[in-house]
């Protein structure tokens, strides 16, 4: 017969209550969802670790391809999309190159960013780096210091790029807005998340 | 015989079987049952839980005498588990054991459609309309026997080959060993201990090569390839090529009338060649020369002569003097035997792991492969037994050892299999770097370590507590700093979740292993199957692990799977066993699906002869004309002439013309008349 334990005074209850069990079936659609966008067969995952230690990455950050793998697979949706974690994969492709099961856990992450998008879980400087992008065609923009290294480098000012051709940007510009993120990065950073 | 019952009314029974709830769990077997009670010809119909045992058989046998029945229908699993019991059943029934029809209505039916019971039943019933279709058209067919050669064939001199040859020996069987390379041995005449006991693989195996070069009943071929093959279980013809070897046996130089010469191993010969080639059993890290034998423990004890690298000086010749042992003119010969029998065992190669660049394997000094790792670790092998780093000749202090490498791998480059000895051998090489140098530490890279066999978990263990390190991880990739040449290994230690930069001195690849490059060549002659991988394919992976679906050839070793040694030499013990059977029985009984030809039909085209796959048809003169005739031991039933003659000349017994549209007139006209 289990007995229920109490040990009548509540803070110690609360204080000694098994509350690092995680339920492996969090969300069994998830993994589905994932492999739907990232077209890989991620639940054939056998954990080697061979994409964290090709990643680039995992030596500077806390970043660990292999655990996200495990997480999507186990359905923890909601630790996955809230991890700022998330968002330290350059996106190299080592891990893909190398995954004996023949998997992109490039992709599944990639799949996992388009989830958190969904519900507007995006770092602060990805939606500025959209913003830049609109306003000025890079990411990193041309800044005075970089126009003095390529100026005694013998090269011109501003690159090929729309720096040296603004004409461009337009066209850039309806591209950014018929996905929407201009404008979803200007409403996310005005809300201050 | 029974008188044939051929004007005979056809009076079939039908039996449904529950198989438990493999069938009946799915399908509603008292409504097949009723179903057969009302198709045209059938006499009784009944069921039983399980139609297999020794009651299931009864009703077989009782029905017949009871109900004069003239065919048998058997509504169950697939032909291929219980075909010979329910045949066995008819014929004690007092029926011709051919008069009995399989409905498959488990494998194909049940199983698969576990989960639709209504469409499950009516395919049920149509399987069986079909099969009383058939049997009511079924013959007597008498099997045919034909007499097995008393001498039996091993293709490979590993150990797998030798011990299957020793065992066919010592029974009695006359036995050709046929060995590609100049000697026997095989791969385990090149490791240097044997996992988990540690003995010295040479120190066991050399009495198993003197037992097979002594033994009377065998014959040793080495330095010979399966050139050819013809015929049938009992009746195998092999042509084999005995390459040139450029050296006389005693008892080959005694056949030219050199009394007391031949070759003796003495080695002057190769004391005097001035050719230097790499040696292939040192896998190239030690010289040969241009004639030579691979180790000390060679058996025969017989130099070689590498046609393609001699070049014909003479001096070798001088040196052997009297013996007159060498002959630089030698050319290939061919010989052919007849055997009843034949096993293959034509072992592995190792995947050329270079092919995974992230592990360096080529482009890094310091990174070999177990099957190197034995040899320098090897008394007799190129260093004395010294484990040294081929950069430097330093011996090397930290060891990183990469498992799996290559195996378990789907990307296309590796195998997608369990190479299945490599954790082992890996262990055992950990536990001799730390007993051969002092200080050195092993790093294990790990996904599972698959200690499976007798006393292996109790040998990881033991490594465990002498001090290995086992990291849970697949090595990711290596790096070689380039002054020092040692060698960075980045993985990740799954178990802690952190990424890992070992810098050691050398790296072992477990490197995956795969089907000998003689495999594909020699399954092809003796016609036997082969699995996506390469694997030779045996009959059944469970209940027939040493046969073939070619009767009379059967597998031994690591040619028909990965493979220890424990596992080789038993599954060769069984090979052997296999294989001596039809030898001691003296005849072996064939099937009776052969083609035969309606000579009145035949128009003598010919056409046939040169389809058949297997050479069993040819045009012969009868009675001034030319008809087809078949031989048929040679004829394995496939249809392909009969389906093919222009006349309709070709009866394929069993599977007659009328018989197959009768099915499928069954199949289409069927129940709704």
């Amino acid at each position: 017969m289990a007995v229920k334990k109490d040990y009548k005074d509540q803070k110690l209850v609360e204080k000694l209550r098994d509350r690092n069990y995680y339920i492996p079936d969090s969300n069994p659609e998830f993994i589905k969802e994932v492999e739907q966008i990232g077209r890989t067969a991620a639940h054939m995952c056998y954990q080697c670790g061979t994409c964290t230690g090709s990643c680039p990455s995992a030596p500077r950050s806390s970043y660990r391809i292999r655990l996200f793998m495990r997480k999507a697979i186990l359905g923890l949706e909601e630790e996955i999309l809230t991890d700022p974690d998330l968002w330290l994969c350059t996106t190299c492709y080592s891990c893909t190159d190398r995954c004996p099961r023949n998997l992109a856990p490039t992709d599944v992450i990639m799949a996992m960013r388009n989830l958190a998008a969904r519900r507007d879980i995006i770092p602060r400087n990805f939606l500025k780096t959209t913003q830049l992008i609109y306003e000025t065609g890079h990411g990193v923009p041309n800044n005075d210091a970089n126009r003095a290294a390529r100026k005694k480098l013998g090269l011109d000012e501003e690159p090929e790029t729309t720096h040296k051709y603004p004409e461009y940007l337009p066209g850039l510009r309806k591209i950014i807005d018929h996905y929407g993120l201009k404008e979803r990065a200007d409403k996310i950073l005005s809300e201050g998340e | 015989m029974a008188e044939i019952k051929k004007n005979e009314e056809p009076r079939i029974g039908v039996f449904v079987c529950h198989c438990g709830t493999n069938i009946a769990g799915s399908i509603d077997v008292a409504a097949v049952r009723d179903y057969a009670k009302t198709l045209p010809n059938v006499a009784i119909a009944d069921d039983y839980q399980y139609m297999c045992s020794t009651p299931g058989q009864n009703k077989i046998r009782d029905a017949i005498a009871e109900h004069n029945l003239t065919g048998v229908v058997v509504a169950a699993c697939s032909p291929r588990l219980h075909e010979p019991t329910f045949r066995n059943a008819t014929a004690a029934g007092g029926l011709n054991p051919f008069r009995f029809e399989m409905a498959n209505i488990r494998e194909q039916n049940s199983w698969v459609h576990m989960h639709q019971p209504e469409e499950a039943t009516a395919k049920a019933k149509d399987a069986v309309r079909i099969a009383v279709a058939k049997a009511s058209l079924l013959e007597d067919l008498i099997p045919k026997s034909v007499p097995v050669e008393k001498a039996a064939m091993v293709v490979g001199g590993g150990v797998g080959g030798m011990q299957a040859a020793l065992d066919l020996a010592n029974a009695g069987i006359k036995t050709y060993l046929v060995e590609k390379n100049p000697t026997i041995g095989g791969r385990m005449s090149q490791l240097d201990k044997t996992f988990p006991t540690l003995d010295c693989s040479q120190c066991i195996l050399t009495p198993k090569m003197v037992d097979v070069y002594r033994n009377e009943n065998i014959e040793l071929l080495t330095y010979t390839e399966v050139e050819g093959v013809e015929g049938y279980i009992g009746n195998f013809d092999v042509t084999l090529r005995k390459k040139a070897r450029g050296v006389l046996t005693p008892a080959e130089a005694e056949a030219r009338g050199i009394i007391g010469g031949g070759c003796t191993g003495c080695g002057d010969c190769e004391a005097v060649c001035p050719v230097i080639k790499p040696n292939p059993f040192e896998l190239g890290m030690a010289p040969r020369k241009a004639i030579y034998i691979y180790h000390p423990q060679v058996s025969p004890l017989i130099y070689t002569v590498d046609f393609d690298a001699c070049v014909k000086c003479g001096l070798c010749v001088e040196a052997c003097g009297e013996k007159k042992a060498i002959d630089l003119d030698a050319k290939d010969e061919f010989m052919t035997v007849k055997v009843g029998t034949v096993i293959i065992a034509t072992g592995y190669d190792i995947f050329p792991i270079e092919k995974k660049l992230e592990w360096g394997y080529k482009r890094f000094d310091n990174v070999i492969t177990s099957l190197e790792f034995e040899r320098l670790i090897c008394a007799s092998g190129p260093t004395g037994g010294h484990l040294v780093r081929p950069s430097d000749g330093e011996t090397p202090k930290k060891v990183a050892f990469v498992l799996c490498a290559g195996s378990r791998d789907n990307t296309g480059v590796g195998k997608p299999y369990c190479s299945r000895f490599c954790c082992m051998y890996s262990l055992k090489h950990a536990h001799q770097i730390i007993e051969k140098i002092p200080g050195a530490v092993p790093y294990i890279f790990y996904m599972d370590i698959r200690s499976f066999g007798k006393m292996y978990e109790e040998f990881y263990y033991r490594i465990q507590n002498e001090g290995a390190k086992f990291i849970r991880g697949r090595v990711a990739n290596i790096l070689e700093d380039p002054v020092t040449k040692n060698l960075h290994v980045n993985a990740e230690d799954t178990l802690l979740g952190r990424p890992l930069d070992i810098e050691v001195d050398m790296v072992v690849l477990a490197a995956a292993v795969e089907p000998s490059a003689e495999t594909e060549k020699t399954r092809r002659l003796f016609g036997v199957s082969c699995s996506q991988d390469g694997w030779l394919l045996e009959a059944h992976p469970k209940l027939n692990p040493c046969g073939t679906t070619t009767a009379g050839v059967y597998l031994a070793g690591v040619c028909q799977g990965p493979k220890d040694i424990p596992d080789t030499v038993a599954q060769a013990e069984g090979a052997a066993s296999a294989a001596s059977i039809p030898i001691h029985r003296g005849e072996v009984e064939l099937e009776p699906y052969f083609a035969q030809c309606i000579e009145e039909k035949c128009a003598g085209c010919g056409l046939c002869v040169n389809l058949c796959p297997y050479g069993a048809l040819a045009l012969v003169e009868k009675d001034g004309r030319k008809v087809m005739q078949v031989t048929e031991a040679k004829c394995k039933g496939c249809g392909t002439c009969g389906g093919f003659c222009p006349g309709g000349a070709i009866k394929m017994q069993h599977f007659t013309t009328p018989q197959i549209v009768a099915q499928i007139d069954a199949f289409l006209l069927g129940g709704e008349q």
